[in-house]
């Protein structure tokens, strides 16, 4: 007896495991930027999930229409997004650590003292930054109602 | 309705899901660059899902708009981390 | 590189016109097309065994970089969604300076970015004399930043090496 395959419904079920796997890393990545205690960390983690996520959905998609015009796209936007995704990290991470944003405390600075020295950013080991912030806006706040 | 549509239908929703925290981060980041990060992540899940659309309806040409949200998504990042260099001099 | 450009633009090519062509046997699929064109691609390949010897050697190890990159960022992103989904915090934040032995703009600026793409990692910014390369990173075994280091110098920095040279 010959059993036909129905090749239609493998593909379709092919194409929803990668679409579900990369909307789970999506996901998993939006809950990690709500999570992490700090920028350097929330930048590493993030960026890259969201990379992986998308290629998955985007393979899942190609996969799906099994045409070869939407397999060169879906190829190019793949490859795009992952030569774009590390720069845009690279020129964020640089521009934060010129812009003194404080590492959390666990972190191990100890190799990066020399840096730090040379262009002036010491007062970014400064942990409490947020805090201080908060207060002095408070202050702000305080002396506007006294104004008042 | 067949499995195949209601497994998209999941995954929109997560997606949704998603844009929702991205937008919490993006209103409590306490910094600017927290919040071109989240902007970062923001549009990856706006492709995420106009991909997941042209799938829901066998529209091929929206994959053009993922295509050129990619390309903004990118250059709308680096210009805004050169605005932070910038601001900060 | 040129090279490879070229030869993927013949194969390319070949493809397109092959289909374009009315009675083609082959159906016309996307992945009865990706397989056409990596036959094309890898008899093109294989020519070059008799004009560009180097080309020939170092296809294979472009193949196995890329192997070896994509199971990076996969084995690294199952760590980083293990850390989200757990409530504790298993990492150990650092920033290291890697000691560069890559010379050239083209060969700093694909480390940085291989680096950057693997999770956990992230190139912060590279020091005016080039001889160190500033990388926040994650997760650290036994707290051994030499070991780190071993692992970038021997995973990435050995194959772009091989690759470029």
């Amino acid at each position: 007896m010959e059993r036909e395959i129905d090749w239609v419904l493998i593909k379709d079920i092919i194409s929803c495991i990668f679409i579900l796997f990369g909307v789970c890393i999506m996901l998993i990545a939006s809950i990690g930027l709500l999570r992490f205690p700090d920028f350097y960390i929330r930048m590493s983690a993030i960026t890259k999930g969201a990379t992986l996520g998308l290629g998955m959905i985007l393979l899942g998609m190609g996969i799906y229409f099994n045409q070869p015009g939407v397999l060169l796209k879906v190829i190019a936007i793949m490859v795009f997004t992952s030569i774009t995704a590390p720069v845009a990290a690279h020129v964020i991470g640089r521009a934060a650590v010129q812009n003194k944003i404080p590492f959390w405390e666990k972190t191990n600075l100890k190799e990066f003292q020399e840096y730090m020295a040379k262009e002036h950013l010491e007062q970014s080991v400064n942990h409490d930054k947020y805090t201080v912030e908060e207060t002095t806006r408070q202050k702000d706040v305080d002396g506007a109602a006294d104004i008042e | 309705m067949s499995i195949f549509q209601i497994t998209l239908i999941i995954a929109m929703i997560m997606l949704s899901i998603c844009l929702l925290l991205t937008a919490i981060r993006f209103a409590i980041g306490p910094t600017l660059p927290d919040r071109v990060t989240a902007f970062d992540l923001f549009v990856a899940n706006v492709i995420g899902i106009i991909v997941i659309y042209t799938e829901l309806t066998h529209n091929e040409d929206f994959i053009d708009v993922a295509m050129i949200l990619s390309l903004f998504g990118f250059l709308g990042s680096i210009s805004f981390a050169y605005y932070i260099i910038r601001v900060t001099k | 590189m040129k090279l490879l450009l070229i030869h993927s633009l013949i194969a390319g090519v070949a493809v397109y016109f092959y289909f374009q062509h009315p009675d083609a046997i082959i159906p016309y699929t996307a992945l009865s097309t990706a397989l056409l064109f990596l036959v094309l691609f890898s008899l093109l390949w294989n020519s070059s065994y008799f004009y560009h010897r180097s080309y020939y050697r170092k296809m294979p190890k472009l193949l196995h970089f890329i192997m070896f990159f994509m199971k990076e960022l996969f084995v690294a992103n199952m760590k980083i969604a293990y850390d989200i989904i757990t409530p504790h915090y298993h990492m150990s934040p650092t920033v290291l300076a890697f000691p560069l032995r890559l010379k050239t703009d083209l060969e700093i600026s694909i480390l940085a970015n291989m680096i950057g793409l693997t999770p956990g990692t992230l190139s912060i910014d590279v020091s005016a004399d080039r001889k160190f390369l500033y990388v926040h990173t994650l997760y650290l075994k036994h707290k051994d930043i030499e070991q780190l280091k071993l692992h970038i110098k021997n995973g990435f920095e050995r194959r772009i090496l091989e690759l470029t040279a």
